[in-house]
């Protein structure tokens, strides 16, 4: 075939060609995304505005937020008022003569502009000029905002066609995501009654941790920072809310609480001495039998299982509910360097992985093997 | 001809020693802008564009003064690909150049494919808490969100590039449309008339509660971030809906109903959602003995997957990220009282090309480097 183009050229110009058709597709990024979010989490406040109910103590924001929530002691004289616009919460405390001290609480995303910005902005409320970034050492006085420390800034003026000094009280915290201003405005007199107040109530503020959003069918999440078992990593220990089995409880067992990802728990003690009955349940194999007998070997400070080892290192339970897989094994616990046996069920069922771990003092265990593995077998699901 | 003037033109290694020249001077005017301009504004002006402009204080006119990286990083991938087809045959004694070129195209555009595909965001976690999406650290979204079935919200996010543009924006999940009035990429609010604020005019929402709004110049300082602010209007096909005020300032959305459905619109941090949920189980903060200096931050996470049953735990130190689902968990700061920890995430689906760039080029190096002295050797045996 005749062409102009040498086969070189040809090829350069296809590779340029390419390379111009494909920057301006690549670069075009300006997606609209649609998906679904189940539940509340459907425009989840980024600064927290839910309206806090009256009392002493009041959480920041309502489910729907992923930030902290606030609680806070409040001084005597000062009363909650309706939150409205930006804020959080609002407050009046009494000032001198009849006059009041209108706090609010406004938390910002990011850093809100900065405290130059913001520092400004207050100073313009109060008819004061502006002040540059080299200024605002000297202006800011630091107090406590619970245990952190944070920047006061104590601005009194006349504002223009008020007549009135007025004074503003107001300290900016910052927070990794979220920048939280906490100002008392008034009268100049009766600001200076409530100062010593509002850096107490600063001072008595503290950060709660809430619960957020969660994928579609994700189980519940404990809001509270309960600490989790000690997990091996690929593996779970405990599981996420099934239906609980009835089951018959050895009489000298005490029940515990369950922390955040077990579904029971139990004490058996002897002479001083203890070991812990924990049940979780989890969708799936989670890993395997040999994955989860080598993460309780790890527990107990032994080394893992080949898969060639796991048919004589385990011995099978029947239950009502199908036939389980029993370990027995004896170590150091890896987490108080103390001797520790363990007993450990695994008991698949109806896609779910049902995990009951007896560990403890090596005699306790001894002593009450029996119980607990008819306490396995005694389980109703 | 004047297509093979061209071809020569593109292909010369005059065109590649000024181009790596211009590349240090816009490496090092890049490097220094950052002082003033803030690490994001620097690298956009100066790397991710095709011209580097000049404005003089007060005008509104620019002057062009360097290529921008762009330009140069495609001028240079341009050079090298017509060298290879003007200049270099493939033969057993270039094969050392060959590899150590086709390692730097690797490289060029590997850089170009993360500048356009990978993203960074950021996942603030309190102790005991778990969330499935990261949030940007500079850009926002609009999200119109469809709340009429209390179950389930569907969410409509339009990135803050196309409300910047202030046009119409359409989406097929919405029956009716988004027009951005206005849209300031940073932006001061007050309750209350001020010097240089304008009055916020709206029909409809938090917009109507009395607002003075000024723009301000975007964000340099890295730790700072930007507060949109913008005007927009629903126009549904039988006219107007009203004008709302949305901005990062109001955290609450504001609700309007059409066609007996109900939606919310909020201006937030745009949000990049998982199909999985991390937890902060604990974070830990350790310090060398007797002294404030930090030796590690760790944080201890549940990875929780239902759709796969995964449920796992996950330890994020510093230089130890989670990679997971094609994207890498980094620690990256954490809250003062230390009971919260800040992962930066980050997805670039092209991070290897550098590791296979320069994997080539060292290949490519030890290879010609070899196909000189093993002749050299021969000859110098050679009685």
């Amino acid at each position: 075939m005749n062409s102009k183009f040498s086969t070189k050229e040809t090829w350069l110009m296809a590779a340029l060609l390419a390379l111009l058709a494909g920057l301006p597709a690549g670069c075009d990024q300006d997606g609209v995304k649609v998906y679904k979010v189940a539940d509340q989490d459907s425009s989840a406040a980024t600064p927290p505005t839910a309206t806090a109910p009256a009392g002493m103590t009041a959480p920041a924001a309502g489910d729907q937020s992923a930030a902290p929530q606030l609680k806070w002691t409040l001084p005597d004289g000062w009363s909650q008022k309706a939150a409205g616009e930006m804020r959080l919460a609002s407050f009046s405390a009494p000032g001198k003569d009849g006059q009041l001290v209108d706090i609010s609480i406004v938390p910002l995303p990011g850093l809100a502009g900065g405290d130059l910005n913001n520092v400004n902005r207050w100073r313009g409320q109060v008819g004061l000029n502006p002040v540059q970034e080299t200024d605002l050492a000297g202006l800011a006085k630091t107090i406590s905002v619970g245990d952190a420390p944070a920047p006061l800034y104590d601005q009194a003026g006349t504002p223009p066609g008020a007549g009135v000094k007025t004074r503003i009280l107001a300290v900016a915290l910052h927070r990794p995501d979220m920048m939280w201003f906490f100002k008392a405005t008034g009268d100049d007199d009766s600001i200076g009654l409530q100062k010593a107040n509002f850096i107490a109530w600063l001072k008595s503020i503290q950060f709660v941790a809430t619960a957020a959003d969660l994928p579609a069918g994700h189980p519940d999440i404990d809001a509270q920072a309960t600490p989790a078992p000690a997990l091996a990593a690929g593996a779970p220990d405990a599981g996420a809310a099934p239906a609980l089995p009835t089951w018959t409880i050895p009489a000298a067992w005490q029940s515990q609480a369950p922390s955040a990802m077990l579904l029971a728990k139990f004490t058996a003690t002897e002479n001083g001495q203890a070991a812990e009955v924990t049940v979780s349940s989890f969708p799936g194999d989670v890993g395997g039998l040999l994955a989860n007998i080598n993460r309780w070997r790890r527990q107990v400070a032994l080394a893992p299982l080949a898969d060639a080892d796991l048919a004589q290192a385990v011995t099978p339970l029947t239950t009502a509910a199908g036939q389980a897989s029993v370990v027995d094994i004896t170590g150091t616990d890896a987490k108080t360097s103390q001797p520790a046996r363990l007993v450990g069920v695994i008991l698949p069922l109806n896609g779910q992985s049902w995990f009951y771990k007896f560990m403890g003092d090596a005699t306790v265990i001894d002593h009450q093997k029996a119980d607990f593995l008819n306490f396995v077998q005694s389980a109703k699901y | 001809m004047p297509l093979t003037r061209l071809i020569k033109f593109f292909a010369s290694l005059r065109l590649t020693v000024v181009l790596l020249g211009l590349g240090i001077v816009l490496i090092f005017s890049g490097t220094i802008a950052q002082v003033h301009l803030g690490l994001y504004k620097a690298q956009n002006e100066f790397f991710r564009s095709f011209i580097v402009f000049w404005q003089p204080d007060n005008v509104a006119w620019k002057i062009p003064v360097l290529p921008g990286g762009y330009l140069l990083g495609g001028l240079l991938l341009l050079n090298l690909v017509a060298a290879h087809t003007e200049r270099f045959s493939l033969t057993r004694k270039k094969a050392g150049i060959w590899i150590i070129h086709m390692g730097l195209i690797l490289l060029l555009v590997g850089q170009l494919l993360t500048d356009m595909l990978a993203h960074e965001s950021t996942l603030h976690l309190r102790v005991g808490e778990a969330r499935n999406y990261s949030e940007s650290e500079r850009a926002y979204e609009l999200v119109v969100s469809d709340v009429t079935d209390s179950k389930a919200a569907q969410i409509v996010a339009i990135p803050e590039r196309l409300l910047q543009k202030q046009g119409t924006v359409s989406p097929a999940a919405l029956p009716f449309s988004v027009r951005v009035l206005t849209y300031d990429l940073n932006s001061a609010l007050t309750n209350q008339a001020a010097d240089g604020y304008d009055p916020v005019k709206v029909t409809g929402g938090r917009g109507t509660d009395g607002f003075w709004l000024k723009s301000i110049p975007r964000e340099t300082v890295m730790d700072l971030r930007d507060l949109p602010s913008a005007i927009i209007e629903i126009v549904t096909p039988q006219g107007s809906g009203g004008t709302w005020f949305v901005s990062a300032y109001i955290g609450t959305p504001q609700s309007f109903t059409w066609q007996k459905h109900t939606y919310e619109l909020l201006l937030r941090p745009e949000r990049f959602y998982r199909p999985y949920s991390l937890r902060l189980e604990e974070f830990k903060h350790d310090v060398y003995k007797g002294t404030d200096v930090p030796k590690n931050f760790s944080s201890r996470l549940l990875l929780n997957r239902p759709e796969t049953g995964e449920h796992r735990e996950v330890l994020i130190y510093m230089n130890n990220p989670l990679r997971y689902a094609g994207e890498t968990f980094y620690q990256a700061s954490f809250d003062p009282d230390d009971q919260g920890t800040v992962l930066q995430v980050v997805h670039n689906p092209s991070w290897l090309t550098p590791y296979l760039a320069c994997i080539l080029v060292g290949t490519g190096l030890v290879v010609q480097f070899l196909s000189h002295l093993v002749p050299f050797l021969k000859r110098r045996r050679a009685p």
